[in-house]
């Protein structure tokens, strides 16, 4: 097995995508907020997706969100997730509108359930990275 | 119909594949070659005639430009060329694109291959990392999303809004089974229980193991001209494109817009719209199923049945035999065989073959009008084709 292989793959931050790594380093989601036609979005860009705009502004998200859908993963993507498995790779739908990927922390992934509610979790996985997971919301 | 619609415009006259399944030893460009091969001596053609030449990637190819690379391989110099990607749908954008070109004069025989070898070519760890590493590296994979997860969320959405079972799920897979248990040189023939399903170990849930499809190495290849050509040529059974439609929604899982309707909608309804025919004027259909709620999805998206209803009219019995339209009849990615990008290529083998009455004993009786639906990257790419016989022109 190659040493790459064994390891998880992490973001590598670029000049669209900057920004919102460091907002969550610092215990953030950013969203970007259209100034011209109010579209919200995930994740971070040069453009607004709806209207073109480059008017956009970060706005940290509230951290509330839902499941939209979930699957939990018994048989892992490779090497590097092998030790994690099973986990729940979550659809969260935020409540400003946008969805992500996030995965599960706080609890056992077989009591995840549709629209069940979740909060932001800011878990550090390196000097530069910082990835948004969700726990069960109360 | 516009002047330049595609309907009708160019045939297909050769097709070959290659082994497939485990295929030790040897290279995609091999399981290329020898698809291609047969392709050009079944439409009774001298590889010299072959001026086009369309291909997908190979993961286990270390070539950036398959089509290229191939073209060597083969001795091949030809005037049109390009290695096409957008993962599972690739398939039916080459028969688009081939026939685009031959309208156009680009080329006026084009070869369309390709083949990986998933199974031997690769470890199997390292051919699931081929593909997660389809999945963003900023905003999916640092999470541990499988490709396979993708499409799972969806079943399971679909399984939430619309009541879908896991037994109707398993049911697609044994139908599936049951199909290549007729197939010669299918990979997984030994027949299979919804209760073998539902007990094969999870995977990424709702997907046990026999819900996804398979592995494999393979390739398949088609020689395609212009109908005025394959007339001149005398080809006894031309299978003609009637139409032909893509839908791209999305990239990330994300921002799908719906996780239970996809692009297929609209790629299906723009190539019935070209074809002139419908869902139910059908015969035979090849649908991509690299999952099993993958096909209950399809099934109603392609308007073979209303929405929501796709797992019931999955197990009543519409999807085989002296059903409604039946599809995959020669086991699909689920029992034949799944090399990756050529894996919708099968499909197209199987429909061609229907439509030229050549299944043996996999025959759907009087098939003359076929479908073929390619999907991949958790539905961010559709593309439909409906292929016809000469009686539906």
């Amino acid at each position: 097995m190659s040493v790459d292989a064994a390891r998880k793959p992490l973001p590598a931050p670029d000049p669209d995508t900057a920004r919102l790594w460091e907002g969550l380093r610092q215990g953030k989601l950013l969203l970007q907020h259209c100034d011209d036609c109010k579209h919200v979005q995930y994740y971070q860009q040069a453009l607004c997706r709806a209207c073109g705009s480059e008017n956009l502004t970060h706005r940290p998200a509230s951290g509330h969100g839902k499941v939209h859908s979930f699957s939990v993963v018994h048989r892992a993507p490779g090497p590097a997730f092998k030790a994690d498995v099973p986990y729940a790779v979550l659809l969260v739908e935020l409540q400003e509108g946008p969805r992500m990927i996030s995965t599960y922390v706080g609890g056992n992934p077989a009591e995840v359930t549709f629209d069940m509610d979740v909060t932001l979790v800011c878990e550090q996985v390196s000097d530069e990275i910082t990835l948004p997971r969700f726990r069960r919301a109360g | 119909m516009s002047e330049a619609s595609l309907r009708g415009k160019a045939a297909i006259i050769g097709i070959g594949q290659s082994p497939v399944g485990k295929v030790p030893g040897r290279s995609p460009l091999w399981l290329a070659a020898d698809a291609a091969q047969k392709a050009i001596a079944d439409a009774g053609l001298k590889k010299t005639a072959i001026d086009g030449v369309l291909s997908g990637h190979a993961f286990a190819s270390p070539f950036h430009r398959f089509s290229i690379a191939f073209s060597e391989y083969f001795g091949l110099q030809p005037t049109f060329s390009n290695t096409l990607q957008v993962s599972g749908a690739t398939a039916a954008t080459m028969f688009s694109i081939g026939a685009a070109a031959i309208q156009a004069g680009l080329a006026e025989n084009v070869l369309i291959v390709a083949a990986d070898s998933l199974m031997t070519g690769l470890s199997p760890d390292l051919a699931l990392r081929s593909l997660t590493e389809s999945r963003d590296q900023q905003y999916e994979m640092p999470f541990g999303i499988p490709v396979a997860n993708t499409f799972a969320m969806t079943a399971h959405r679909h399984m939430k809004e619309f009541g879908t079972t896991a037994e109707q799920l398993a049911e697609v897979a044994v139908i599936h089974r049951r199909h290549a248990s007729r197939t010669p040189g299918a990979q997984q023939t030994k027949p299979i229980t919804i209760e073998d399903v539902l007990t094969s170990g999870m995977v990424t849930t709702p997907y046990h193991k026999l819900d996804c499809s398979l592995i494999s190495d393979g390739g398949a290849a088609f020689v395609l001209t212009s109908a005025a050509r394959a007339k001149g040529l005398g080809i006894a059974k031309p299978i003609y494109i009637l139409g032909a439609g893509e839908c791209y929604t999305h990239e990330h899982i994300f921002l799908m817009p719906s996780l239970t309707t996809t692009g297929a909608v609209e790629s299906s309804r723009k190539a019935y719209t070209m074809a002139g025919y419908g869902p139910h004027d059908l015969h035979t259909a090849g649908v991509y199923d690299c999952f099993t709620g993958t096909v209950i999805m399809m099934l109603e998206d392609l308007g073979f049945c209303p929405k929501g209803e796709g797992g019931p009219y999955a197990v009543s019995g519409e999807i085989t035999y002296s059903g409604r339209i039946p599809i995959n009849t020669h086991g699909g990615l689920l029992s034949f065989a799944h090399p990756g990008i050529p894996g919708s290529l099968f499909h197209f083998h199987e429909v061609i073959a229907q439509l030229r009455g050549h299944c043996g004993e996999r025959q759907v009786p009087g098939a003359e009008l076929g479908l073929v639906h390619s999907l991949g990257a958790g539905f961010a790419t559709n593309a439909t084709t409906i292929l016809g016989t000469e009686n539906t022109l």
